[in-house]
């Protein structure tokens, strides 16, 4: 029974099926699925889909079709663990975005997808993020690590202002910084004082594992 | 006023069948309808909705009535009048002529490596001087040269672009958008007495940004032309088929056009089909791929139906560096640009995308530019080049064409001749170092710095250009948008004994 529905589920995501990977998200509440079990399901299937990118079989709209499948069902999973008061293990909470003034969504997305892909719990606050947003956000999901990205030398600089609105709120320790994007460089990473930098996305996987000490 | 740019002298190539073209037509004036665009401006909401659009405000969301879509096509000026600093290089853009402009990079590279670094305000200025100095490059566009240069905050890198081409460069200037900097543009362009194309970018998919929009208004109400652009990437911020990338690019690239021309109706307007497709392993523009020549063949045929100038996907190459794949990806671009009917391109100088650029490489382009134009020149037949009585003349061997006055007359104007092309033969470019265009191109680089003398502006003017950018650095400091520190570094820089120019 409950090895139909973690099966269903991971071929959903497997499948780019948003619509399925929903159903059988509430089919796994309703027939009261362990959902760390559904979580770890969904996890195989993406870590899968991520390998197959890495190696060069899957491409692009591969990987993101199934990390559109993956966002779909994950919240209904979420609250059932909340409900059920169990907790996700994962390498680390991110919380990830591209600053304020910049709407490039593709790099981002994919860095998103790889770490979830990699095993971390990602938060993904979407495109032209404030600062604001992102202090409510490392707060609301008690981040390990703060993910951003800028495409334009003219947004760049929006990365200094995050980091210097975190020192003002006195949340700067609480969290690492990566930082990435067309227009960074890890001169400019280390100028800010992020706390790393990578210009590929499998290079950013690394780079988060390493900043959480795995 | 003679023409500048290359004259096609033939029907443009026609990738589309006229019931193709009537379909994305009436796609484009479905969608405008029906899914309409986002625009994040008040003023231009109301302004639309007073001329007959449906505006749901919550949303931003503007849907376009098909009357007044085809009212602003036709009041749409078919080709336009583009003063530059020195009147010999003012442009008509329109109708059957192609104009080459700069393709911009945000550094240079190394030409040792070949791996990307920032410029000097020196690498700038110089290269400013050497596309002046080059025939082929018909304007500048914006953030040309580079993006920025060496201790210039990104804020005022925009307008330290401009200054650096009024400075260096007599020919027509074009401007992008960037927390207001086009204020100081206009500005400065009205204190030099003359006119730049402004910019109008639309975020794709249909969405116009309130910069974008504003920027829009500014250029609109000050008697200005504007570019209006849509930088889609194929299957990514558009669909993944040619003919859907097409349809939605002409529904962004249409809205931007009715916003301005009830603006203010007759305004001068270059339509640019900025399409590329998404490389699916990394995310970033295919910029190279030769998908991107069908949609710009396939714009270029809709807009000559329209009797709207339209610029090109700029050419930049996915190579590294100036190699087979960097000719090849360039060549087919800027051909295909001409042979399609494109009015204007962007081509001199990209190295790889739009991250780098490099002057060599602008030299380089500048023989295949040259080709290109000359092929889009055609043959010319009458009684004197069909030559009947010169082959009468010459008769069969022993007979040669070589001594003849009618070859000495027209070989000049038949052959197009390279400037820093290889045509040695293997005994000669053996003797003499197995030299490359590479190496006739810097050689080229070096005579032009060494002679090109860029008309200065006048002293007034010179003083006008630094009272604007001292106006714009107090602007953008007084908001915050420059740090003590990076302030402290730009001053330093500006007070060199040789500034502007290093």
């Amino acid at each position: 029974m409950s090895r139909e529905v973690l099966e269903e589920l991971r071929k959903a995501i497997m499948t780019y099926d948003c619509e399925g990977a929903e159903k059988w998200a509430r089919e796994a509440v309703q027939r009261k699925v362990d959902p760390l079990k559904a979580l770890d399901a969904m996890t195989v299937a993406i870590r899968q889909i991520g390998d197959g990118f890495g190696k060069g079989e899957l491409w692009l709209p591969d990987l993101v079709g199934a990390a559109a499948a993956m966002t779909a069902a994950t919240p209904i999973i979420e609250e059932e663990l909340k409900r059920v008061g169990a907790t996700r293990e994962s390498l680390g909470t991110v919380v990830i975005g591209t600053v304020f003034g910049d709407i490039h969504t593709i790099g981002k997305t994919m860095v998103a997808t790889l770490l979830t892909a990699g095993g971390f719990a990602v938060n993904d606050l979407g495109i032209n993020v404030t600062a604001e947003s992102f202090v409510e956000g490392i707060t609301a999901h008690n981040a390990d690590i703060l993910a951003m990205s800028a495409l334009m030398t003219t947004t760049a600089p929006e990365q200094r202002k995050v980091i210097e609105t975190l020192k003002r709120e006195g949340l700067r320790d609480q969290v690492k910084i990566m930082v990435g994007g067309g227009a960074i460089t890890q001169e400019f990473a280390d100028s800010i004082g992020a706390n790393g930098y990578d210009p590929t996305a499998p290079g950013a996987v690394r780079l988060a594992r390493r900043l959480m000490g795995k | 006023m003679t023409i500048k740019g290359f004259t096609r002298k033939f029907r443009p190539l026609e990738i589309l069948t006229e019931e193709e073209v009537e379909a994305i037509h009436r796609g484009t004036l479905e969608v405008l309808w029906v899914t309409g665009v986002r625009m994040e401006h008040e003023r231009a909401l109301k302004l639309l909705e007073g001329n007959g659009c449906k505006v749901d405000y919550d949303e931003m969301r503007v849907r376009i009535p098909q009357g007044l879509v085809e009212e602003c096509l036709r009041k749409t000026p078919s080709s336009f009048h583009a003063p530059a600093r020195d009147s010999k290089n003012s442009l008509m853009i329109g109708g059957n002529t192609l104009c080459l402009a700069v393709a911009p990079g945000q550094q240079t590279v190394d030409l040792d490596t070949w791996e990307p670094r920032p410029a000097t305000r020196k690498e700038n200025y110089e290269g400013v001087t050497i596309l002046d100095a080059l025939p082929t490059v018909h304007f500048f566009s914006p953030y040309t040269p580079y993006f920025g240069f060496e201790h210039v905050p990104p804020c005022m890198a925009m307008l330290e672009s401009l200054a650096a081409r009024i400075r260096n460069s007599t020919k027509f200037q074009c401007v992008g958008f960037s927390n207001d900097s086009e204020i100081f543009a206009i500005k400065m362009a009205q204190a030099v007495g003359i006119e730049i194309l402004g910019t109008c970018a639309i975020a794709p998919p249909l969405s116009f940004y309130r910069d974008a929009v504003e920027s829009a208004f500014r250029f609109a109400e000050a008697g200005l032309p504007l570019r209006i652009i849509s930088g889609q990437v194929m299957g990514g911020t558009a669909p993944a088929t040619i003919a859907g990338g097409v349809v939605i690019n002409n529904a962004e690239v249409i809205a931007g056009l009715v916003l301005v021309q009830l603006i203010n109706p007759g305004t001068r307007v270059l339509i640019k089909d900025f399409s590329a497709s998404v490389n699916m392993r990394s995310g970033a523009p295919a910029f190279g791929g030769i998908e991107i020549c069908l949609h710009n063949a396939a714009s270029n045929q809709i807009f000559q139906r329209y009797g709207i100038p339209l610029d090109n996907t700029t050419a930049y190459p996915n190579a590294k560096m100036p190699d087979y794949q960097s000719s090849y990806e360039k060549a087919f671009r800027v051909l295909t640009a001409g042979l399609s009917g494109a009015n204007t391109l962007l081509y001199h100088g990209s190295v790889h995308g739009e991250l780098t650029h490099h002057p060599i490489q602008a030299i380089l382009d500048d023989d295949s530019a040259g080709m290109v134009g000359r092929f889009m020149g055609g043959i010319a037949v009458n009684d004197e080049t069909l030559a009947i009585d010169v082959i009468e003349e010459v008769g069969p061997i022993p007979g040669h064409f070589l001594d003849k006055a009618h070859t000495r007359k027209w070989w000049k104007l038949e052959q197009f001749l390279p400037k820093a092309a290889d045509r040695l033969t293997y005994p000669e470019w053996m003797n003499t170092g197995k030299k490359t265009c590479l190496d006739y191109a810097r050689e080229r680089m070096e005579e032009i710095l060494a002679t090109h003398k860029p008309t200065p502006l006048t002293h007034g003017q010179e003083e006008d250009v630094e009272r604007v950018l001292e106006e714009a650095r107090k602007y953008y400091k007084e908001r915050g948008l420059i740090t003590e520190e990076e302030m402290a570094t730009y001053r330093k820089s500006i007070q060199s004994p040789n500034y502007p120019y290093e």
